[in-house]
């Protein structure tokens, strides 16, 4: 089931980005802002959410072990 | 003949300059890393509640948390960076401290309470890690590996980490697909609630904890320590296995959408197996009869903030399943709408065998005020049902297989309010010694959950650039 929604989504982004955005069409793309990750900064945040909440993960950082939380 | 020689010398010449453009390439390829860079990081948190999970989901949940942590990031070559990311996790807590709550004993009697924090040395301790990761880019940077060791410590809980990652870039870089697996070995060095602990290793009430202290049956009256109704643990074993492993499975997929919108998919599926409850919390039963220690006039106040001078003994420690399975599902959608103004945004499901369903969600709006200044107002939304095994104080039944009064395991919605403030030099300029500064990060949020827990965090970073 998950693995059939992560393909479809892949194929529809995929074919949604068929005109290609260049190199030099990413100046707006490459701002630190947008990146894709969480800041390094919220670390301390996420790691007192995962021991305060049951859920954790899918956010491109750590998603278990390691400590005693959740 | 001399046309053909020619002809083979300006094929070998342009095969050779075609070589010497490849090598010039190379020569001239970006560095992934320019300089080393190293991150200080800290943190202070602080919470409070009335529901902790060591005294059965009620009492104190007061606790601060000082963590600093500081990360090396050094190039290697062109193509290879070294990072080395150590911290340490300092904190008092009211709540763990009442894992051994008898520690103000007076004429005889036990001054214990679960809303007040004992001295005992289980109120605070400190948490350290070290992780390294070793990251290689290839030549079009098209193909990232990555490779990462952590250990990290405290009294009761020890964790060796390891794990690799592959990232795949293409359609001109518009497109990247990532996996990452990690494993957590990890073991307990059990704590126990103080009064099961001494009832276990002396087997009578006579002696370790309870010599010469009195207990009371609910009504108040004095209860017989010989007698066939007086109190005991519900289960004589406790940790049986003190292993906990984590493999723990990324896919992600991120995909430049136009000039100025990306989004990226992130799924993990996490196993966990071992011992995944905490030994140091306790569980109280409704079937079964209470027992307090302390002044039985406080008996009938027990469950009301701020009583003291009385302490409900432990039915059990927490009991979950040895296995759990994770699936969280996420997306980031980042859009910038101009020079000024960029929206973040991030969505959560999360699934898991043990009944917990959650969803998460989070929006940022970095404003730039300037050429240096970022100011990032965030807000975060979280809501989870109930564990299966969760119930609030004293509702479990002794006949259940699994139990836990833990709130972080309880049906509740949170919302968090961050304001971040961030100062950004590309350049460097402010010099300390050879370092240069680039970045300084200023953070404060607010957590409110609605089981009465409330929580504060103030994170502070500052970004250095090594000159060469």
């Amino acid at each position: 089931m998950i693995k059939k929604t992560v393909i479809i989504l892949a194929g529809f982004f995929t074919l949604l980005s068929c005109t290609v955005v260049q190199e030099y069409e990413k100046i707006n793309i490459n701002d630190p802002d947008m990146a894709l990750t969480a800041d390094k900064t919220d670390r301390f945040e996420t790691n007192f959410q995962s021991y305060r909440e049951a859920a954790a993960g899918a956010n491109g950082g750590k998603s278990g072990g390691g400590c005693g939380c959740n | 003949m001399n046309k053909l020689r020619i002809s083979i010398l300006l094929t070998c010449i342009t095969a050779l300059s075609y070589g010497q453009t490849s090598d010039t390439t190379s020569v001239f390829k970006k560095r992934v890393l320019e300089n080393i860079e190293i991150d200080f990081i800290t943190s202070y948190y602080t919470q409070d509640g009335d529901n902790a999970s060591v005294t059965g989901g009620i009492g104190t949940e007061k606790l601060t948390d000082v963590t600093p942590t500081f990360t090396v990031s050094v190039p290697l070559n062109d193509d290879d960076v070294l990072s080395i990311d150590a911290g340490i996790s300092a904190y008092t807590s009211a709540s763990s401290s009442n894992l051994d709550p008898f520690d103000r004993r007076s004429s005889g009697n036990i001054n214990a309470s679960p809303w007040v924090e004992s001295s005992g040395a289980s109120g605070g301790d400190a948490w350290t890690n070290i992780t390294g990761s070793y990251t290689h880019n290839s030549d079009d940077r098209n193909k990232i590996w990555s490779a990462n060791l952590s250990l990290s410590n405290e009294y009761d809980y020890r964790s060796v980490g390891f794990g690799g990652s592959y990232t795949h870039l293409f359609n001109k870089k518009n497109t990247e697909i990532s996996a990452k697996l990690n494993a957590y070995i990890d073991s307990w060095n059990p704590e126990y609630p103080s009064e099961i602990r001494s009832y276990l290793n002396n087997q009578n009430l006579a002696l370790g904890l309870f010599s010469g202290v009195n207990i009371y049956h609910e009504d108040g009256t004095l209860m017989d320590k010989n007698g066939a109704n007086a109190w005991r643990p519900l289960n004589s074993e406790l940790i049986v296995d003190k292993g906990r492993n984590t493999i723990s499975s990324s896919f992600s997929f991120s995909q430049i959408l136009s000039r100025n919108t990306q989004l990226s998919i992130f799924v993990d599926v996490v196993q966990q197996s071992g011992w995944l409850a905490n030994p140091m919390q306790r569980v109280y039963f409704k079937d079964k009869e209470n027992f307090y220690v302390g002044n039985p006039d406080n008996i009938s106040s027990y469950t009301t903030p701020g009583v003291t001078n009385i302490f409900m003994l432990g039915d059990d420690i927490e009991r979950l399943p040895d296995t759990r399975l994770k699936i969280p599902i996420g997306a980031r959608l980042n859009h910038y709408f101009n020079e000024h103004l960029t929206l973040r945004t991030y969505y959560r499901f999360y699934s898991d065998d043990w009944g917990v369903t959650s969803h998460t969600i989070q929006v940022e709006a970095p404003v730039k005020l300037g050429k240096h200044m970022t100011i990032i107002p965030s807000y975060r939304n979280y809501s989870q049902s109930a564990a299966d095994y969760f119930a609030s104080f004293d509702e479990h039944l002794s006949t259940s297989e699994f139990y836990t009064s833990d709130y972080d395991l309880s049906k509740f919605t949170a919302n968090q309010y961050g304001i971040g403030l961030r100062y950004t030099d590309l350049l460097t300029e402010k010099k300390i010694w050879k370092l240069g500064l680039k970045q300084i990060n200023l953070k404060f949020s607010m957590y409110e959950r609605s089981s009465g827990l409330t929580a504060n965090i103030i994170t502070a970073g500052v970004k250095f650039v090594l000159d060469k």
